[in-house]
């Protein structure tokens, strides 16, 4: 019997049947909690936890080697939807899981969660599964639609002072969306099919396609880069991601931009592959990204450095580690550097997930426990929640891109792609970028650390770390440090159906 | 809402086209260009209209459905609302000179958009889908004979599924944020006269007939679950507005708006059950698993809609109906 179960938990139908129930269970939980909101903690929990656990059969599956396929209602494409899993879904699932298991936790435990929250973040959860086990790509437009409306609706959440940055949000998002679309329906009228492999098929068989993906691409970048808020869309993330509940933030920050950064690789690498390697279009493309990149790493550290309150200075530094992953793009056209670009993109991305969230989790405690999030007011703070100051330390060793850390992952491989690549301006950028994020973690760590506490007569009451809100914080800060140790594994895990 | 047909058949423009393509402009310009509000709305409204011409045209019977009772009912009953409580309120004015920059870049947008959308709509040489042949060989398995419902809700069923989800949530944000409205100083006008009262009560009936055959009618024609729901939601708004008690429904509004969804998803779950894949609907149960859900579906698209115009309005309604009490 046992032997039986252990079979079963291991077998190719319960790992691929999986991909779908990563999405539905979820999305069934999301309806619950709308039917009773009295409830909805509960279920939420329930449901978070359920997400999770079917992405383990998932994972184990593709780090064994496979891919996994699911063909939904048994109709092929380009008819139906395949739902597919390789190695990049299964790094930006686990992201997921691990983070928003913790997030959930800190939801469940604080005092400030917003009513209707649960509904809403299992809908989002549901959406940003959908979007990383997707083989289609209008299937990739509704699964990003359903992200998108519901962080919206997270963000809207933090009162009627967020009604305002999250109509913005809304606005940018639906106009990302539609450029999307456009770009979807390029490839249709060109390949034939919405199925993903099959148009990179059609797109590696015929040659005199490249104009027209190229133009799709173009559109696809443009839209995606509006939803994860490339300089120059930038300014609604700060405006959003600062407004929204402290449980949210980390969210949006963390998780829901991946989403958007997921599509633009998967469209890149797997969908148009190295066949554009030749094509000037291409080429300028990944030049002006490259540029915008550099321009985000910097203009959004000094930014960041320029703010007054925590939760802007975070949402700024996003919007610095956002130009990351785009200065790598040039290099991903050069057959050379490619693969460790992309290593390194991925690594950074996935640092940035864990990093990020724990900070924004921080400032959120801060802002919950002192009433404020202005960096004045919250001198001496660590007297009083000294573990939390500590694992603001410790992201930070993450956001700046120390070892050990995803984030020095990431930035190494970046480093030597650029280095194989003769990209010297690159590395320029990065150590520009690394000091100045340096620098502005300090303005952050140093007055809550230093100096006398001055904000209160007497400190609130400190629930510190008896408190589940504080042990999230300190798991991410932890998690920041231990996933430098897996950058091996992820690198593992890239190599199943890699795009070369 | 997608579109379905991407293969128009090409033939000359004439000049209803020519026509047509004019009133589109015209109506964008009546939206766009009036400073006032009521002016703004009216030319939206105008454009629902003219867009659903436009799809009829196309051939797109199913979209220009969608079109008429969306685009141009619901949205047009939303702006009817939002212009009458606040005609006035909106930005302050901006200088003129600032207004001139962003006129003058919003138009150069909109040529560079046009100009490489319609350059690459046109050089690319268009492939047919290739699922054209495939939908006629399998539309026996789904146990409807209309392609649109087929694809709808057999081959597409996931999309139609997480898209059905998007309503869900958008309609339980209403819910939600409507209670953090503030009441605006004077309520917009409640006191309708005899004559809409009747109107009303006239209308209701037509509606709920026209929702329901464009309901049924899906498995075999044109309509659905998507127009049918919009119908039945404008019923909904005009019953709301004639002031007919609707207790009921706000009692039901939550159960409503999820059960589609749920049960989708009860209805998908029966393939891994079986060793299928998910959304597998057995050839013997099809018709009456795609029906079924279809109905439910209907039904939460309605009620979501209508949330969408409840949460517009200030909570004035007695506690026993606010949607937190419903749930109780």
């Amino acid at each position: 019997m046992t032997l039986m179960v252990s079979e079963f938990l291991a077998s190719e139908f319960l790992a691929s049947q999986s991909l779908g129930a990563v999405v539905l269970l979820p999305l069934a939980a999301a309806a619950l909690c709308v039917l009773a909101p009295r409830a909805e903690r509960s279920v939420g929990l329930v449901g978070v936890l359920v997400s999770a656990g079917l992405s383990i059969p998932i994972v184990a599956a593709v780090s064994s080697g496979q891919t996994l396929q699911l063909v939904l209602g048994g109709f092929d494409a380009p008819l139906g939807i395949h739902l597919r899993a390789d190695g990049l879904s299964v790094v930006f699932l686990v992201l997921t899981h691990a983070v928003g298991v913790v997030v959930s936790g800190y939801a469940a435990a604080s005092a400030t969660t917003p009513r209707g929250l649960w509904a809403l973040w299992l809908g989002c959860l549901a959406g940003l599964n959908a979007v990383f086990v997707s083989g289609d790509l209008f299937n990739t437009y509704v699964g990003l639609e359903l992200v998108g409306l519901t962080a919206v609706a997270l963000v809207a959440l933090g009162g009627r002072s967020a009604w305002r940055p999250g109509l913005r949000y809304l606005f940018v998002a639906v106009l990302g969306s539609l450029l999307f679309l456009i770009g979807v329906g390029v490839i249709v009228s060109a390949t034939g099919t919405l199925d993903i492999e099959q148009a990179a098929g059609v797109f590696a068989a015929e040659e005199d396609l490249a104009p027209a993906a190229v133009t799709a691409l173009a559109l696809i970048t443009v839209g995606l880069c509006l939803k994860l808020a490339l300089v120059p869309m930038h300014a609604w993330l700060v405006a959003a991601h600062a407004a929204a509940p402290s449980a949210v933030s980390p969210l949006l920050s963390g998780l829901v931009i991946k989403a958007a950064l997921f599509v633009v690789l998967r469209c890149w690498l797997y969908l148009t592959g190295a066949d554009l390697a030749g094509s000037s279009g291409a080429t300028t493309l990944v030049w002006v990204l490259g540029g915008l990149g550099a321009a985000a790493v910097i203009g959004g550290s000094v930014m960041a450095l320029r703010q007054t309150a925590l939760k802007p200075l975070v949402a700024y530094s996003t919007v610095a580690q956002v130009g990351y992953w785009f200065l790598a793009f040039p290099l991903l056209l050069d057959p050379d550097a490619a693969e460790g670009a992309f290593a390194g993109i991925v690594a950074l991305a996935l640092g940035h997930g864990v990093a990020k969230v724990g900070l924004f989790l921080a400032a959120g405690y801060l802002k919950d426990t002192f009433g404020t999030d202005e960096i004045e007011a919250l001198r001496g703070a660590g007297h009083h929640h000294p573990l939390v100051v500590m694992s603001i330390g410790l992201v930070g060793v993450g956001l700046i891109g120390l070892p050990i850390s995803l984030g020095f992952t990431g930035k190494w491989q970046v480093a030597t792609a650029a280095v194989e690549a003769g990209q010297w301006w690159i590395l320029a950028v990065l150590v520009a970028g690394t000091l100045l994020a340096a620098g502005y973690l300090v303005r952050v760590i140093a007055p809550l650390l230093m100096e006398e506490f001055l904000g209160h007569e007497t400190p609130p009451e400190t629930r510190n770390f008896r408190a589940p809100t504080g042990l999230a914080v300190l798991t991410l800060g932890v998690l920041t440090i231990v996933t430098g140790f897996g950058g091996v594994w992820i690198n593992e895990l890239l190599e199943v159906n890699a795009p070369w | 809402m997608r579109t379905q047909r991407l293969g128009v058949g090409m033939t000359e423009a004439g000049l209803l086209d020519g026509l047509l393509a004019a009133a589109v402009l015209a109506a964008v310009a009546v939206a766009v260009l009036p400073r006032a509000r009521t002016a703004q709305s009216f030319g939206f409204l105008l454009l629902g209209v003219v867009v659903t011409l436009v799809w009829l045209r196309l051939g797109s019977v199913d979209v220009a459905l969608a079109e008429a009772a969306l685009g141009g009912g619901l949205l047009g009953a939303v702006l009817v609302y939002l212009t009458a409580s606040s005609p006035t309120a909106g930005q302050p004015p901006s200088a003129a000179a600032y207004r001139w920059v962003r006129a003058v870049v919003g138009i150069i947008c909109g040529v560079v958009v046009a100009v490489v959308v319609g350059a690459v709509w046109l050089r690319v040489e268009a492939t047919m889908p290739a699922w054209e042949e495939p939908v006629a060989a399998q539309m026996d398995a789904t146990g409807v004979e209309h392609g649109i419902t087929g694809v709808l809700l057999a081959f597409r069923a996931y999309d139609t599924l997480l898209e059905s989800a998007v309503l869900l949530f958008a309609a339980a944000t209403a819910l939600l944020l409507r209670q953090h409205r503030p009441r605006p100083a004077a309520l917009p006008v409640r006191s309708w006269g005899p004559s809409l009262q009747w109107t009303a009560r006239i209308t209701a009936p037509v509606l709920l007939m026209t929702g329901l055959w464009l309901l049924f009618a899906g498995s075999t024609d044109s309509g659905g679950a998507f127009q049918s729901g919009a119908v039945l939601c404008a019923m909904l708004i005009v019953l709301h507005a004639g002031g007919v008690d609707l207790s009921g429904v706000h009692r039901w509004l939550r159960p409503l708006l999820v059960a589609g969804v749920l049960v989708f998803i009860l209805a998908g779950v029966i393939g891994p059950v079986l060793g299928e894949p998910w959304l597998s609907w057995q050839p013997e149960w099809a018709f009456a698993a795609v029906l079924g859900i279809e109905v439910l579906l209907t039904a939460g698209i309605a009620v979501g809609l209508y949330a969408v115009f409840l949460g517009m309005l200030p909570e004035d309604l007695p506690s026993s109906q606010t949607p937190q009490e419903v749930s109780r």
